[in-house]
C-alpha cells in the first residue's frame, strides 16, 4: 500500500489517508521500518474513534512525512507489536495502549507512560528487577533533593555500577493536548507556549505553523525571519544553561558562574523584542506580536557580540582542563547504532554522530531560504553533547547575525482565515533539544479534532537509560544534565 | 592567676567559636572569585540558629543509634579539637601519644555517623556510608605518613609537641616539612569533604559523600551535624596550619598572629582549588588518596636516609 506522502507544514486532506485492514497495517508499518524510515506518530485519529490508527513516518533524504492508517475491529484493539524488531515503536506502542486501550501483542516491555497505576495488558505492572547478594536498589525522587521536576528513576546497582535505570514519569501531566483541543485560539498559544517551559518558542513556533498552515495564512517573510530568530536565541541560552549544569555537576564553579551571566544576556536580549526573557507573548497567528527597531538590533548584535567573545575564552577553559576531560569523556556513551535503533532525536542523537536535526532535514519558516550547518560527533558521550552545545552556539550566533544584518522588509503581522474543515497538518520544528512534531487535525466544522505534541524527550528519556548502563551511579546527574530533558514536555 | 591554666579552655572555645566563621569565610571568598555577591560570611552561625531552634524528626525505621549518633559525634569531634595548639597555647588535653587518641576519637566520630546512616536504611545513605567507609580506609594512612612521619623523626608523641619540636636549621628537613604539611592537604580536603573529592555544595544525591549520609537528619541533629563538620574543618586547617608556627619566633602574640594570618590564607587556598578544579570521577578518589599516602611514604624513606 502507498503511504500518503506530506511535507512539513503541509496541509492535506484527511480522506486521502489510505486505511487498510489490520493484516495490511501493520506490513505497511514494518516495510516503512525497515527501509530506515523513523516513526515519530502512532495514535488514532480521533479520541472517539480509536479504531482508525494513524502512524506516521519521517523520511529524512526527501523531508517527506509518511502517513498509513489502519482499521481495526472497536472490540479487539489487539496488534502485533513491532516492538521487537525495531525498538523504536516501543515507547508509541506503550502510550497507544495506555491512552487508548490498544494491546500491542508480544510486546518486549509493556509499561506505563504516564500513568503509574494504569493496569497495561492483564496485570499491574511492576518496575523491572535485579536479584542476587550484591545488588542493590536505589531509588530516586519523584521529589528530589534539588529544585527541579518531579520523575521516580530506579537503579539496579551492583556497587557503584548501574545495570539498569529505569525513568517513570507522569508526574507532571497536565492534559495539555486535551486543554488545547477545547480552547479558543488566544488561549492556544499560552497553552503552546506552556508545553515545556524551556522550550517556549520551538513549541509556540510549532504550534503556530500548524494552525496557519490549516487555515492557509501566509505568515510574511520578515516574521518568518523574526521567528527563527527568537528560536535561536532561545537555543544559544539553553544550551549556554546548559554547558553551565554540566559544568556545575562537576562542581566546577568559575565556569558554571560564567556561562550563567552569559545566558541571562541571551536572555535578556529576547527579552528586548518582547518583554519576557523566555519569548513568552511573541508569537501570535499569522505572524509576530512585535519587530525589531534599529535600536534592538545594534543592542542585540552587542549583547551576541559579548557572549560570542567570552564563549570562547569559557570553552577553551572548559574543553581543555584535564580533570573536566576525565569526567566527561567516555561517560555515559550511547553508539550510533543504539541511537538509531531506539530512535532518539535532536541535540543527543546528533553528539551520537546521527544526522537529525529538522533545521535542515524538515525546513521551516525562515531556515528554507537561510539554512544552519548540520552538526555532529560521534563519541556519544557527555563530552560530546556538551560540546556540540558550544559548537551550536556558534552556528546559531552566526545565523542571527547574518539575519538581523539583512532583516526583510515588510509586515510582521497577516489576517489569519478561518481554519479548514477535514484538513490535516504536521509541523515540525528544531527546539533546542530536538525535534518537536505537532500534528493537528480539524473536523467537519472545522474545530480541532485531534491535537498530539511529541516533544524530543519523549524519544530521549529512553536514550538516558541506555546511557547510564555500567555507568557510576555517581555519573548519573552528570549524564542527566548532558541531556538535559524535559519533563513536562514528556508529561503533556 | 596563673594563666597557662586557662590557656586550654580558653583554645577550645576559640576553636568552637571560629569554626563556622571559617567556613563561611571560604564560602564568600568562593563567591567573590565566581564573580556572585554570596551570602554573608556570618551565614553558618544563621543557619545553626535555625537549625538550633527546629524541632528533631527520626525516621520510623531508626533504632536509638540515630538518636545518640549526632550527639556523640559532636562530643567526640570536641574532644578532639581539645587536643590542638592555637599558637603557643597549651592545648586542654596534651600528653605523651594524644596523637594516636586524636586519629581514633576522629575515627570514632565517623565510625557512628557510618553506624547511624546505615540505621535509617535508605539506600541513598547505605551508598554513602559505604563510599565514606572506603575513602576513610585511605584517608588513615595520610595521616600517620605526615604528622605520624614528623613524630617519628622527633620521637615525641603528643601533638602539641611534635609541631613544636619543628626547626627550621636544615634544609633537608624543611623540604620534609613542606611536603608534609601538601600531604595534609590533600587529607584535609578528603577528611572535609571538600572539592576535588566531595562537593560541599552539591545538591545532587546520588553524588555526595559525607553529605548523604546526613540526608534524614533534621533539626537539632542536623545542628549537630552541621557544627560538628565546621568544627572538623577547623580541626584539619589547624592541622595545615600548626606546620608554619616554627616561622615565627616563640612568642603568643607570634603564635596568634601566624593563626589568624594562616587561616585566612589556607581558606583562600581552598576557595581557589574549589573554584579552579573539577571533581573527581568516583573511582579514581583512591587514586589520590594513594598518591598522597606515597608522598608521605617517599619523603619520610627519603629523609631518613639522606639525614
Amino acid at each position: 500500500m502507498m503511504p500518503l506522502e506530506v511535507q512539513n507544514n503541509q496541509s492535506f486532506d484527511l480522506a486521502a489517508i489510505p486505511f487498510e485492514d489490520r493484516k495490511n497495517f501493520r506490513d505497511a508499518v514494518l516495510e516503512e521500518l525497515s527501509n530506515g524510515n523513523r516513526m515519530i506518530g502512532l495514535y488514532p485519529i480521533e479520541k472517539t474513534h480509536s479504531e482508525k490508527l494513524i502512524a506516521l513516518f519521517a523520511e529524512p533524504d526527501s523531508s517527506m512525512i509518511h502517513i498509513i492508517g489502519g482499521i481495526f475491529d472497536e472490540h479487539n484493539l489487539q496488534f502485533e507489536s513491532w516492538a521487537n524488531e525495531f525498538p523504536q515503536t516501543n515507547y508509541y506502542e506503550c502510550e497507544l495502549s495506555e491512552n487508548y486501550g490498544y494491546l500491542p501483542l508480544n510486546h518486549p516491555w509493556l509499561r506505563p507512560v504516564r500513568k503509574q497505576n494504569f493496569i497495561l495488558g492483564d496485570k499491574p505492572y511492576h518496575f523491572y528487577r535485579m536479584d542476587g547478594e550484591e545488588i542493590h536498589e536505589v531509588a530516586v525522587g519523584p521529589i528530589h533533593a534539588g529544585v527541579i521536576e518531579p520523575g521516580h528513576f530506579r537503579f539496579q546497582c551492583h556497587g557503584e555500577l548501574v545495570y539498569n535505570l529505569e525513568i517513570n514519569l507522569g508526574y507532571q501531566h497536565r492534559g495539555i493536548e486535551k486543554l488545547l483541543l477545547n480552547s479558543n485560539p488566544l488561549q492556544r498559544i499560552i497553552l503552546s507556549e506552556s508545553i515545556a517551559g524551556d522550550t517556549v518558542i520551538g513549541h509556540s513556533h510549532a504550534h503556530c505553523n500548524a494552525i496557519e498552515n490549516l487555515s492557509n495564512t501566509q505568515v510574511s517573510f520578515r516574521a518568518q525571519v523574526v521567528r527563527s530568530i527568537a528560536e535561536e536565541i532561545e537555543r544559544i541560552a539553553m544550551h549556554l544553561s546548559g554547558l553551565g549544569g554540566v559544568a556545575n555537576d562537576i562542581g566546577f564553579a568559575l565556569v558554571s558562574s560564567s556561562y550563567g551571566r552569559l545566558r541571562t544576556l541571551a536572555i535578556n536580549s529576547l527579552a528586548l523584542l518582547c518583554g519576557s526573557r523566555f519569548g513568552r507573548g511573541l508569537f501570535i497567528y499569522g505572524g509576530v506580536r512585535f519587530d525589531y527597531t534599529d535600536e534592538i538590533i545594534e543592542e542585540t548584535i552587542a549583547n551576541l557580540q559579548i557572549i560570542k567573545n567570552d564563549v570562547a575564552v569559557i570553552n577553551e577553559y572548559l574543553f581543555s582542563s584535564t580533570g573536566v576531560l576525565t569526567r566527561f569523556e567516555n561517560t555515559g556513551i550511547i553508539s550510533k547504532e543504539s541511537a538509531q535503533q531506539i530512535g532518539m532525536v535532536g541535540l543527543a542523537a546528533r553528539s551520537s554522530g546521527l544526522e537529525n536535526d529538522a533545521r535542515v532535514q524538515f525546513p521551516y519558516g525562515a531556515y528554507r531560504y537561510n539554512p544552519v550547518s548540520l552538526i555532529t560527533l560521534s563519541s556519544g558521550d557527555v563530552f560530546a553533547r556538551a560540546r556540540l552545545r558550544a559548537l551550536e552556539i556558534d552556528e546559531s550566533l552566526k545565523f542571527i547575525n547574518d539575519q538581523l544584518e539583512n532583516l526583510p522588509q515588510g509586515e510582521i503581522k497577516t489576517n489569519v482565515e478561518n481554519i479548514i474543515a477535514k484538513k490535516g497538518v504536521i509541523s515540525i520544528t528544531e527546539g533546542w533539544r530536538g525535534e518537536i512534531i505537532h500534528t493537528v487535525f480539524t473536523d467537519e466544522k472545522g474545530n480541532l479534532a485531534l491535537y498530539k505534541i511529541k516533544d524530543p524527550s519523549f524519544n530521549n528519556w529512553y536514550g538516558l537509560s541506555l546511557a547510564l548502563r555500567r555507568t557510576a551511579i555517581s555519573d548519573f546527574p552528570l549524564c542527566n544534565k548532558s541531556f538535559d530533558l524535559s519533563y513536562a514536555g514528556h508529561d503533556l | 592567676m596563673d594563666i597557662e591554666i586557662l590557656q586550654g579552655p580558653i583554645a577550645i572555645f576559640v576553636i568552637i567559636g571560629i569554626a563556622p566563621l571559617f567556613a563561611g569565610f571560604i564560602n564568600k571568598q568562593k563567591a567573590i572569585l565566581t564573580g556572585r555577591i554570596g551570602a554573608p560570611v556570618l551565614q553558618p552561625y544563621y543557619d545553626l540558629l535555625r537549625l538550633f531552634r527546629k524541632e528533631t524528626i527520626n525516621a520510623k525505621s531508626s533504632s536509638f543509634i540515630s538518636q545518640i549518633s549526632p550527639l556523640i559525634n559532636f562530643i567526640v569531634i570536641i574532644v578532639a579539637a581539645a587536643m590542638l595548639p592555637i599558637g603557643y597555647w597549651k592545648p586542654l588535653i596534651s600528653f605523651n601519644g594524644d596523637i594516636i587518641l586524636f586519629a581514633y576519637t576522629l575515627g570514632l566520630a565517623r565510625f557512628f555517623q557510618i553506624l547511624a546512616a546505615m540505621d535509617i536504611g535508605s539506600s541513598f545513605e547505605g551508598m554513602g556510608a559505604s563510599r565514606e567507609a572506603t575513602f576513610a580506609l585511605f584517608a588513615e594512612p595520610i595521616f600517620f605518613f605526615t604528622l605520624g612521619s614528623v613524630a617519628f623523626i622527633s620521637g615525641l608523641t603528643s601533638i602539641y609537641d611534635i609541631y613544636h619540636s619543628i626547626r627550621l636549621d636544615n634544609i633537608s628537613y624543611i623540604v620534609f616539612i613542606i611536603i608534609c604539611s601538601i600531604s595534609a592537604f590533600i587529607l584535609a580536603i578528603t577528611e572535609c569533604s571538600r572539592m576535588p573529592v566531595d562537593d560541599p555544595n552539591t545538591h545532587l544525591e546520588l553524588t555526595m559523600i559525607h553529605e548523604v549520609m546526613i540526608l534524614d537528619n533534621s533539626g537539632f541533629d542536623l545542628f549537630l551535624y552541621l557544627y560538628s563538620s565546621y568544627i572538623k574543618l577547623f580541626i584539619y586547617a589547624i592541622l595545615e596550619i600548626s606546620f608554619f608556627y616554627p616561622f615565627s619566633a616563640k612568642s603568643y602574640l607570634l603564635g596568634i598572629v601566624i593563626f589568624i594570618v594562616g587561616s585566612i590564607i589556607l581558606s583562600l587556598t581552598l576557595a581557589i582549588v574549589e573554584t579552579i578544579t573539577s571533581r573527581f570521577k568516583m573511582k579514581n578518589i583512591p587514586q589520590y588518596l594513594l598518591f598522597a599516602t606515597a608522598i608521605g611514604i617517599l619523603n619520610l624513606l627519603i629523609y631518613t636516609f639522606t639525614k
